[in-house]
């Protein structure tokens, strides 16, 4: 019997590291294939106008894993694109707890790169903490404030995209002939983890709910963690209980749980960071796109064309296009004739007068315009 | 606290019935899995592991398959092989639980994270309209009657297949020959030794049949209480199922009380937080429970031993 099980055992482990095999290969030559073109087009690039000198090398330190499609993945487009049009060299290094963003920050720093971008928030404090120990290696910071002078940092008016979403979220649920949409005047938001840059988003949320109907009830919960579809699912249902009809999320890996929550309810939600609105086709109204690429791309730039600045800060609101809402057509094909058109131009119309500072969107605590 | 009272109704209500037992039933799956091993003296720290890989295997195989039964199928046996290295190890190398446990985890954490990105080139997560999920069983009939068809409506296949699977185990624990044979090698191996059952031959099943149902909990998890693969989407559920079966002594029944207990401690902590409790107070909830439990269970297996003892004397 023994002998049996281990002959099993091996045959099995056999054929799966086979299986393991065949499938890697083609996929590693496809990639092999289209890494070396696109690495002599690079090189030719870089090779002409910086005349055989290295090319610049960026490390960008997620606080989470790729594949979010949400803030992360922004995040990478827009490195990617510097990639592709700067020729630069580019190492992403994921992680999920606070000890591997620590450490994943460190090894970055003594690689020595030309430019270490932490791509949100929650690295902000390790780039305080080691930044000046690395006088010489230029960082960036997306999502907040970092004041060192070899820091420079870009953050998003994410209270004015995120105003624009409350104010659909809370016209949204006085629809009550879309299917799904209860009486109640109650909308729901989740959020990652419990971050000052996520009280931002809300405070922005509420007041636009607010700005269409004052006695709107908001229900908030966090999840805690970034990459737990699972557990943002179970907040998104608890939410649904208590009489939520729609939910932003702005949870990252988490949210895409949200979303299937979601579809799987025959309910709605809203998008965040990407243009989430086709993940699940139906179930998201819209989504509140804020250009993280745009503002890794610009970084990027700014160290390729030598007009990086330490110790200032850009930021990214309404006005610039650093945030905004989709377009709502996933949901209009969805919907048909019972879109809700008057959706879209009340919010169109809230965003020209936010642009124009007819409506000033409030700030949580240490956020908003550098005074 | 004044908006808690207010809105006591839409805290405690009948969809937190259904809310319980669904964020329970993955926990359940690992602590019966544990349970399996515990039953033949065998700690089963790899349960997160064996659950991580169940998971992955589960959306590859029904992604290219098109087929959930395949995809759950393929996840038991790809649990089976994980669990048979804490197998080998353990039973004919006589390596430390925890030490192979934790290797297993983070050999499967890492495992699953190399072949989502060899096979699929995605980092982080994947999920496509292609991969089949476990189906969900509507009661039509149910619908229309108040309180039990909100309740028990729209269940997931494996939803029911926990609820079968927790008395097919009890059953066989206590009331089968195999069951007898399995807590007597747990218990005293020597004297199951001299009574003629293949002691090792006995926990070698054991491990088997623990990882059959530890890639079941995945299955679950990846395709029935969602419909994509997350890097690490167990979340701790593998050692929260073991927590509950200390909690329950590897007894099924008690087990699956422990594993509600936490599912309770997870719906309600859900709707606390919309009434401004804090977040990181409700996030705390479940492994406060977990303490409490272990700590209970500890208390009750303290006083029996030496109620025992004393009526020796």
């Amino acid at each position: 019997m023994k002998k049996l099980i281990s002959a099993a055992l091996a045959a099995s482990l056999a054929l799966s590291l086979t299986a393991c095999g065949g499938n890697a290969a083609p996929a590693a030559t496809e990639a092999a294939k289209d890494a070396a073109p696109a690495a002599t087009e690079a090189a030719k690039e870089t090779a002409a106008p910086a005349a055989s000198e290295d090319p610049i090398r960026v490390c960008v330190v997620y606080t989470g894993s790729l594949g979010d499609k949400s803030y992360n993945d922004s995040c990478n487009e827009g490195a990617q694109k510097a990639v592709a049009d700067f020729g630069i060299e580019l190492k992403s290094l994921e992680g999920t707890t606070a000890e591997e963003w620590e450490s994943n920050l460190l090894a970055a720093c003594e690689d020595g790169y030309d430019l270490i971008i932490g791509a949100s928030s929650n690295i902000a404090d390790y780039i305080t903490e080691h930044g000046p120990n690395y006088p010489d290696t230029k960082f960036a910071v997306i999502d907040t404030t970092v004041d060192l002078p070899n820091v420079q940092s870009i953050s998003f008016a994410q209270n004015e995209g995120s105003f624009l979403a409350g104010a659909a979220a809370a016209m949204f649920t006085q629809k009550t002939d879309i299917p799904g949409v209860n009486e109640d005047a109650i909308i729901g938001w989740v959020g990652g983890m419990d971050i000052p840059v996520l009280h931002d988003f809300f405070t922005g949320y509420e007041q636009g709910a607010k700005y269409i109907n004052p006695d709107i009830q908001i229900l908030q919960a966090f999840a805690g963690e970034w990459s737990n579809p699972l557990k943002g699912k179970e907040l998104t249902f608890a939410q649904y209980d208590q009489g939520a009809d729609i939910v932003m999320n702005v949870a990252s890996g988490t949210g895409t749980g949200i979303l299937e929550g979601a579809k799987e309810k025959g309910l709605y939600a809203i998008g965040v960071d990407l243009n989430q609105d086709a993940d699940q086709p139906g179930a998201v109204l819209t989504s509140m796109v804020k250009r993280v690429d745009t503002a890794c791309y610009l970084t990027i730039q700014s160290v390729v064309e030598d007009t990086f600045a330490g110790g200032t800060t850009q930021y990214l609101a309404l006005k610039e296009g650093g945030v905004s809402l989709t377009d709502f057509a996933v949901m209009k094909e969805h919907l048909g004739d019972k879109f809700p058109q008057d959706i879209v131009d009340k919010c169109e119309e809230l965003a020209q007068k936010i642009a124009a500072g007819e409506i000033v969107v409030e700030n949580y605590e240490g956020f908003g315009p550098a005074k | 606290m004044g908006a808690i009272f207010e809105n006591l109704d839409k805290i405690i209500n009948v969809s937190l019935i259904y809310a319980t037992f669904r964020s329970a039933t993955p926990i359940i799956f690992a602590a019966l899995c544990a349970a399996i091993t515990q039953q033949a003296n065998i700690l089963n720290v790899g349960t997160e592991g064996i659950m991580l890989v169940g998971a992955f295997t589960a959306v590859a195989v029904s992604y290219f398959t098109g087929s959930w039964v395949a995809g759950v199928a393929a996840a038991m046996l790809a649990g089976v092989l994980i669990a048979m290295i804490i197998g080998i190890g353990h039973i004919k190398y006589g390596a430390d639980n925890c030490a192979i446990g934790m290797g297993v985890n983070m050999l499967a954490l890492a495992l699953t994270k190399f072949c989502l990105n060899v096979i699929f080139g995605m980092n982080g997560s994947f999920s496509s309209p292609d991969i089949q999920p476990i189906p969900r069983i509507k009661l039509e009939f149910l619908k229309d009657v108040p309180i039990i068809g909100e309740i028990f409506c729209n269940w997931s296949i494996m939803e029911w297949v926990v609820i079968v699977l927790i008395f097919a185990l009890q059953y066989l624990f206590y009331k089968t020959v195999w069951g007898l044979r399995l807590r007597a090698v747990g218990q005293f191996p020597v004297a199951a030794k001299t009574a003629g059952i293949n002691v090792n031959k006995i926990k070698y099943q054991a491990v088997a049949f623990a990882g059959m149902i530890g890639g079941l909990a995945g299955a679950h998890l990846s395709l029935g209480y969602s419909t994509q693969f997350v890097e690490n989407m167990t979340s701790n559920r593998g050692f929260m199922g073991v927590a509950a079966m200390y909690f329950g002594g590897a007894n099924p029944v008690l087990t699956t009380v422990g594993c509600l207990l936490f599912g309770f401690a997870d719906s309600v902590g859900a709707r606390l937080q919309a009434y401004g409790i804090p977040s990181q107070f409700v996030l705390m909830m479940p492994y406060i429970v977990t303490i409490a439990v272990l700590a209970i269970s500890m208390a009750i297996k303290i006083s029996t031993t030496k109620k025992r003892q004393s009526s020796l004397n």
